[in-house]
């Protein structure tokens, strides 16, 4: 068994009249239990060199209705330029330049097909993740 | 005016080498770096049926402007979970513990963020759930 953390942290000093200091910290499991998952298809980055709508995730290949967690980050420095994020087909958010997220997916393939598709608003951007597999 | 979120994945063991990866993104308005101004502060609800909720109904007037939602499952129970839709789709589960961090683009007034206690109980007990967004527009009141 592996164990796997993520750790966010959200501070603002200026949004609220008071300060703000979110923190949380998760070990990553597979469903429903306390053993640590034990799949990563490790770090890495995809340069789309236009604006069509890509397929980072496959439903098909990842197990059904599992704790699986993603991370994505959109590497470009350009403010305006983003990765717009579904699944299913279902618009997430857009990810505009620095941003990153963190999400679990259940990659059903049996009622929806859950791919993960991102649509790069501009040529040539860089999308860094990371999956961790509940196999 | 800032406001910045941290991620970090750690582990020895899930590979050969160890996973260290540890990001900063400052919340800023879309296609801009002028920062997110709003937020709903942190909420906390206590989830004590299996009846869908809507968590956040999107706003028509958010469609594609930047929004941030926080969400993450309380419940020290590991089998215990919620299941989380946009715009009526499933996209994944936080088990006890869990949390999630994502972009909200609201393209229509369909994608509200729904969230499901899916396999509570009588006898599991409530499943606290806490959340936050931070976003750039202006007439989100009714969510918070």
């Amino acid at each position: 068994m592996a164990t796997t953390t993520a750790q966010l942290i959200i501070t603002s000093t200026d949004l609220l009249s008071d300060s703000l200091s979110l923190s949380s910290i998760a070990t990553l499991t597979t469903a429903g239990s306390a053993t640590g998952l034990t799949g990563t298809e490790g770090l890495g980055r995809k340069k789309t060199a236009n604006t069509s709508e890509y397929t980072l995730f496959a439903a098909a290949e990842a197990t059904d209705d599992k704790a699986h967690k993603v991370y994505l980050k959109n590497l470009s420095t350009t403010a305006a330029e983003y990765f717009e994020v579904q699944i299913a087909n279902v618009v997430v958010g857009r990810l505009y330049a620095g941003d990153w997220a963190f999400l679990p997916w259940s990659a059903d393939s049996t009622g929806t097909n859950c791919d993960i598709d991102i649509t790069p608003s501009a040529n040539n951007m860089t999308l860094e993740y990371m999956l961790f597999t509940d196999e | 005016m800032a406001t910045t979120a941290t991620l970090t994945l750690a582990s020895t063991d899930i590979a050969g080498d160890p996973v260290s990866v540890s990001k900063v993104a400052t919340l800023t308005k879309a296609g801009s770096t002028n920062d997110l101004d709003q937020s709903s502060g942190l909420n906390r609800v206590h989830l004590r049926s299996t009846t869908e909720k809507v968590l956040l109904a999107a706003n028509a007037e958010g469609n594609n402007l930047a929004a941030k939602v926080y969400l993450i499952n309380k419940s020290e129970d590991a089998s215990l979970y919620i299941t989380v839709k946009i715009n009526a789709q499933t996209t994944g589960k936080l088990y006890g513990g869990d949390f999630m961090f994502i972009p909200w683009s609201q393209t229509d007034t369909s994608a509200s963020i729904k969230i499901a206690a899916s396999n509570w109980t009588s006898s599991t007990g409530d499943i606290p759930v806490e959340y936050a967004l931070f976003h750039e527009d202006t007439d989100f009141l009714t969510n918070a």
